[in-house]
């Protein structure tokens, strides 16, 4: 018998207590452990599908062309492109034209935005393209091809096949119009996608508007999000020396989902320290008890000698160990659903029929979650420490108590 | 030089505007080797002097002299190791703790002292065994009877080998055959290795085993006598 043992027995003196103290601690800190990697997941595969459809990881404008979409603020690629890839591991690149206009069918015409694309890069990685079948694909020999968004067909109440003109300003400023023919349709789930996007070639689009060669927006697609900083070390001297061009991070191309996710994160995080409070006064009130029921046998510890201090210790030991096994348990159980909603997920098909989205961003119908392992560590921890902080009061009063009157206590 | 030295020494306890004094200008010496019984009816301040003498509980005034130190200018650091070290104490109501074994009560004040696991099983069992508990060390208190918790509690405040043990109605819970065997036990262990015992009671049986009487009224000590003790 040493002081340990001492204090795992004391643990245990009020079995039940102490058994729904540590399972209510326990399943606190497997549903903060739960809700954390889940959040993580959704967010890593928000931002996985945001940089994907939109902007990529990285992006590169003109100067200015972030804040008013001037058409004019248009950059040759050509050498550009070149360069990225030889210097930095980019999964893919996406060179973009944006040009606002208007779409008439013989029925009805829409205001549109529209995007000019390298359709098999694109295809590769755009989530808004996913639904696309392979011969809907725009096509290099037949420019005329246009992808449009679902509600935007049904508005101009046409069908694949039929033709729309679309009609833009060119560089000058006049406004050309141009003969398409619908070959896909756009089915991004998200409203804004599918009621105003049309797709075009690159090509077509610089032809168009007699920017041969010139785009608008370059996004860098990278295999993994964790290798952005690395990537940026790398990547950004390019930009130094050109004045003309500038590099931004999703964050900031795409501050909506920024916004959105820094928003749940918060949200959730409010939610997290609310649970960690609940346990908190869990942890305190069971030790409070467990100390004012031994006063008596406190006191007869000291009056056999034991020093004020040793009693703090072993008062303060006790929660130490009911932290640690709870921070155990509940950790064993975190990892446990963690690693089902890694593998599994959360189907939410059944829960949210239409609309998937978020931020301005559809996202995977299968909620998955991510480890981060280094977070569930902390909250283990957190646990122990505040087990620990918690005794330190009833510890004090333990250890101040004097041995006639705690032996008088009953 | 005396072991235990009280001069002119009160104790005052107040509820509300009351005041009561549960010692009253004590004056007493005990010697080494000393077997000695505080008797009194209830009330008259039993408790309170041992506690005082066991340094568990302080003086409102006049000087205790323990081991040729005044009580009063040990901190309560040095008093806690001041009686890990030279005092025992067998209570009443026999205050063993509930969740060690019959074997971990006894030597929980070697466990105090950093005394090693081996020498502590040792030393404990010896004592369990002379005290007639062998078989019974791995018992939780309650599993134990009245008379065997009490012996528990003996062994305990044996375990160290202190100069003094202070026992507050050890007999008291207990039927006459085991009070009588506990007291044979306490003389023996005076006898032969001359542990003091300074212990209360108010029954004349146990009060006519002890060497010398220490009789208190109302918290005054009205008489002090040596008789020839029956053990
Ligand atoms: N903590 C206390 N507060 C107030 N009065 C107390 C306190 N402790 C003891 N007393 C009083 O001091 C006096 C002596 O009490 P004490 O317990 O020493 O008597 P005793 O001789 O041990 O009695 P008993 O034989 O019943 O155990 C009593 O009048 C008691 O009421
Ligand atoms: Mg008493």
């Amino acid at each position: 018998m040493d002081y340990l043992s001492l204090a795992w027995k004391n643990l245990w003196r009020n079995r039940r207590r102490t058994l729904i103290t540590l399972l209510a601690i326990s399943l606190a800190l497997m549903l903060t452990q739960t809700l954390h990697n889940l959040a993580m997941g959704s967010y890593t595969q928000m931002i996985e599908n945001g940089v994907r459809s939109g902007s990529g990881h990285f992006t590169v404008y003109h100067h200015g062309y972030r804040q008013d979409h001037d058409e004019k603020l248009a950059f040759s690629s050509g050498s550009l492109i070149a360069t990225l890839t030889d210097t930095a591991p980019i999964e893919c690149v996406l060179p973009r034209i944006h040009l606002g206009g208007l779409a008439q069918s013989s029925h009805d015409s829409r205001a549109v935005a529209i995007m000019g694309i390298d359709m098999a890069a694109e295809a590769a990685v755009n989530p808004v393209l996913k639904n696309l079948p392979a011969e809907q694909w725009l096509r290099k020999e037949q420019p005329r091809d246009a992808l449009l968004g679902r509600r935007l067909l049904d508005e101009l109440k046409i069908h694949i096949g039929q033709k729309l003109v679309l009609t833009v300003q060119n560089r000058n400023g006049d406004l050309v119009s141009e003969l398409l023919r619908v070959r896909g349709i756009i089915d991004s789930r998200i409203k804004q996608i599918d009621s105003s996007l049309v797709m075009i070639g690159l090509n077509k689009a610089a032809m168009i508007t007699e920017r041969q060669g010139q785009i608008h927006e370059l996004a860098l697609v990278l295999n993994n999000t964790e290798a952005m900083p690395q990537l940026l070390n790398t990547i950004s001297p390019l930009f130094n020396d050109n004045s003309e061009l500038e590099l931004v991070p999703w964050q900031v191309a795409m501050p909506n989902l920024a916004d959105a996710i820094r928003l749940d994160y918060a949200s959730q995080n409010v939610m997290l320290l609310i649970i960690m409070l609940i346990i908190t006064i869990g942890i305190v009130n069971t030790l409070l008890m467990s100390v004012m029921e031994r006063i008596h046998e406190f006191g007869i510890m000291l009056a056999t000698g034991m020093s004020p201090f040793k009693l703090w210790q072993l008062v303060v030991c006790e929660a130490a160990m009911l932290g640690t096994t709870a921070a155990l348990f509940g950790s064993v159980l975190g990892s446990l659903t963690t690693w089902y909603l890694v593998e599994v997920g959360i189907d939410l098909r059944d829960f949210i029929s239409e609309n998937m989205e978020f931020g301005g961003v559809v996202f995977d119908p299968i909620l998955r979650a991510t480890w981060s392992s280094a977070w569930m560590l902390e909250s283990a921890l957190y646990i122990v420490l505040l087990s620990i902080v918690a005794a330190l009061y009833p510890a004090f009063k333990a250890a101040r108590l004097a041995p006639v009157d705690a032996m008088r206590h009953n | 030089m005396p072991l235990i030295e009280l001069n002119q020494v009160s104790k005052i306890y107040t509820s509300g505007n009351q005041q009561i004094a549960a010692i009253d200008h004590v004056d007493l010496q005990i010697d080494a080797g000393e077997f000695c019984v505080l008797a009194g009816p209830s009330g008259s301040g039993k408790t309170t002097l041992l506690n005082l003498i066991g340094c568990l509980d302080e003086a409102s005034s006049g000087t205790i002299i323990l081991d040729n130190l005044e009580v009063s200018r040990r901190t309560v650091r040095q008093l806690a190791d001041f009686r890990l070290h030279n005092i025992g104490f067998i209570f009443q109501s026999y205050n063993l703790i509930p969740v060690l074994t019959a074997e971990e009560n006894a030597s929980f004040p070697l466990l105090l002292q950093k005394v090693a696991k081996p020498e502590r099983i040792q030393r404990v069992g010896e004592l369990l065994h002379a005290l007639g508990l062998q078989g019974l060390e791995k018992r939780r208190p309650r599993d134990l009877s009245g008379g065997q918790q009490q012996r528990v509690a003996v062994a305990r405040a044996m375990a160290t080998n202190p100069a003094v043990i202070l026992a507050d109605e050890p007999t008291a819970n207990l039927d006459s055959k085991n009070s009588s065997d506990l007291l044979q036990m306490m003389r023996t262990l005076n006898r032969n290795k001359g542990t003091t015992f300074v212990f209360s009671s108010h029954d004349p049986m146990v009060i006519a085993m002890a060497d010398r009487v220490i009789q208190l009224h109302d918290g005054r000590l009205v008489s002090d006598s040596h008789q020839d003790s029956v053990a």
